[in-house]
């Protein structure tokens, strides 16, 4: 009997989109930046930097961050230099992977500028639409209101650029949301952001943080949306949300995910330690990640 | 971020607050900050983010941070034999020694950096004062570390009643102010010392990651919009700051 050793890297590679990904796991949007990724070599398969929008924007002033059970809420505010700043600096986070590039508008005109502008860079491999950010005030999450919004945003990147494009949506009416967003020529579905939440600090009596939920908390919730949109669609999809551990990723690909973001919980693990339990589990199982994809037994 | 395992060495009250000793071989700077917590994933979920505190001393081989109990998360690094800390992070206290004598400003936990800034100055050969403003007579016993510090007490029960301001005899004659308390006392130290002199503060703000990922510590800057905290500070010169 011959027994092939197949090598790690080998093992975990997946295709997404075309795109080989040497591993199936994506920093999730605005959760690493340039100066961290010395400490992140070798577990990504892919870099995506914090959404670009047209114009810089300041974000929102702080508080921003507060902690919850298991969990974060944030209200950033799309913080960001600008595209033109924005592709002036991309070179940082050229580190040898496929790029994807998070943008945002506040209107349909300004996701079609940017789609143009971002599908013209040679570096970017792949465009993520991020219509689900719940903590800016137009725009944003107002783009998920429904399939009609859905269909005619991701149409508009559509005939502005001949890259992927990926829709980032929210878990609200995500099934039929992201059934719009293939009808409409996306590439692949990004299952899902932040889930609306807020704080509240009791004892002195103010609200602290009205923002997005994200961390171990929404895994499940994440997880349900990433399965029932497996079954909707053809399109990949890229499964986002309280992802933290090895297993966690496996459990995503189970429920038909192609590649997976990690997020916050890169704030409080080393994110190559969520791969190295991906590879003990693969170990275990005797599968490689290409197998797992919604590879569940009933 | 990458968390590492040490041990507690010595655990000391100091005042109100805590001072926490554990072996630490790399290189510190003053000003610098670790992310702390008492214990790791997946155990980690309440509380769920490690804190950020300002190093307290750091001698070659031992770092120890200064800390008050105020929740949870300090609450169990306050009884924890292990915990885990990031390697040091941020940018701290630019030292120069072109300035004069330097005036070293603590408001209550504040106080935290100062400590191994002193020791630092002392190296370098920089002469400096260092004053210390407390709420009342319990917090201030943290200035038994601080030998021939000044001191101030909001409530009036030890020391110059008032702020750490209010403890500074005369501030024109010092070249440098480095500072470190609540946001609106360095307001109050910025607004004092004035544009002419160097001044360097340390500030406090909340935050998630640590390490500049998740934009989270945003501190307004007077050249428009925000900063990081954990990455171009927490240490900022005081004119930079939009306060």
């Amino acid at each position: 009997m011959v027994v092939r050793e197949r090598k790690t890297e080998t093992r975990l590679a997946v295709e997404l989109c075309g795109i080989p990904l040497r591993t199936p796991l994506i920093p999730a949007s605005g959760t690493l930046t340039k100066e961290a990724l010395g400490e992140v070599e070798g577990v990504y398969g892919a870099m995506l930097p914090k959404t670009t929008t047209p114009a810089p924007r300041a974000g929102n002033p702080p508080p921003r961050v507060a902690e919850t059970y298991a969990g974060m809420v944030n209200s950033i505010g799309l913080q960001n230099p600008g595209v033109e700043r924005f592709l002036e600096g991309l070179d940082a986070f050229d580190i040898g992977l496929p790029l994807f590039v998070s943008a945002a508008g506040d209107t349909l005109e300004e996701f079609g500028a940017l789609c143009e502008r971002l599908g013209a860079d040679e570096r970017i491999s792949a465009i993520e639409l991020n219509l689900s950010c719940p903590n800016v005030e137009c725009g944003g999450l107002t783009f998920c209101a429904g399939p009609a919004s859905v269909e005619e945003v991701v149409a508009v990147c559509r005939r502005a650029t001949g890259k992927p494009i990926f829709a980032k949506l929210t878990f609200e009416g995500v099934v039929e949301n992201a059934r719009a967003a293939e009808s409409a020529g996306a590439d692949a579905l990004t299952i899902m952001n932040t889930i609306p939440a807020l704080t509240i600090d009791a004892h002195r009596r103010e609200a602290l943080v009205r923002g997005g939920l994200s961390g171990p908390a929404i895994k499940p919730v994440a997880l349900r949306a990433v399965y029932d949109v497996c079954g909707a669609v053809e399109v990949p999809v890229i499964g986002s949300g309280g992802v933290t551990s090895g297993i966690d990723v496996a459990e995503f690909m189970l429920a038909g995910a192609t590649a997976v973001q990690i997020g916050t919980a890169s704030f409080v693990r080393d994110p190559k330690e969520i791969l190295s339990e991906l590879a003990s589990y693969l170990d275990k199982v005797g599968l490689d990640t290409a197998d797992l994809m919604g590879a569940l037994s009933s | 971020m990458k968390f590492y395992g040490v041990s507690v060495e010595e655990r000391k009250a100091s005042g109100r607050y805590t001072v926490l000793r554990y072996r630490w071989p790399g290189l510190v700077e003053p000003g610098q900050f670790v992310m702390a917590r008492a214990v790791g994933w997946p155990v980690t979920l309440d509380p769920f983010l490690a804190r950020p505190f300002s190093f307290y001393d750091h001698d070659g081989e031992v770092a120890s941070l200064l800390f008050e109990v105020r929740g949870r998360g300090t609450a169990l690094l306050d009884r924890a034999h292990k915990i885990e800390v990031s390697a040091p992070l941020g940018c701290g206290f630019q030292l120069g020694s072109s300035s004069g004598k330097a005036a070293l400003l603590g408001g209550g936990v504040g106080i935290a950096p100062l400590k191994i800034l002193g020791r630092r100055l002392t190296e370098l050969g920089v002469p400096h004062d260092v004053f210390l403003g407390f709420a009342d007579a319990p917090t201030a016993g943290a200035a038994r570390d601080f030998p021939g510090a000044g001191m101030a007490t909001m409530d009036g029960s030890l020391g110059t009643p008032g702020t750490v301001l209010d403890a500074v005899p005369n501030l024109t004659e010092y070249g440098a102010v480095y500072a470190c308390g609540p946001n609106p006392m360095l307001a109050a130290v910025k607004r004092t010392v004035g544009p002419d002199r160097l001044c360097q503060l340390s500030v406090e703000e909340r935050m998630g990651c640590g390490n500049g990922s998740c934009n989270g510590c945003a501190v307004p800057v007077r050249s428009g919009g925000y900063v990081r905290s954990c990455v171009e500070g927490p240490v900022f010169r005081a004119e930079a700051l939009a306060w």
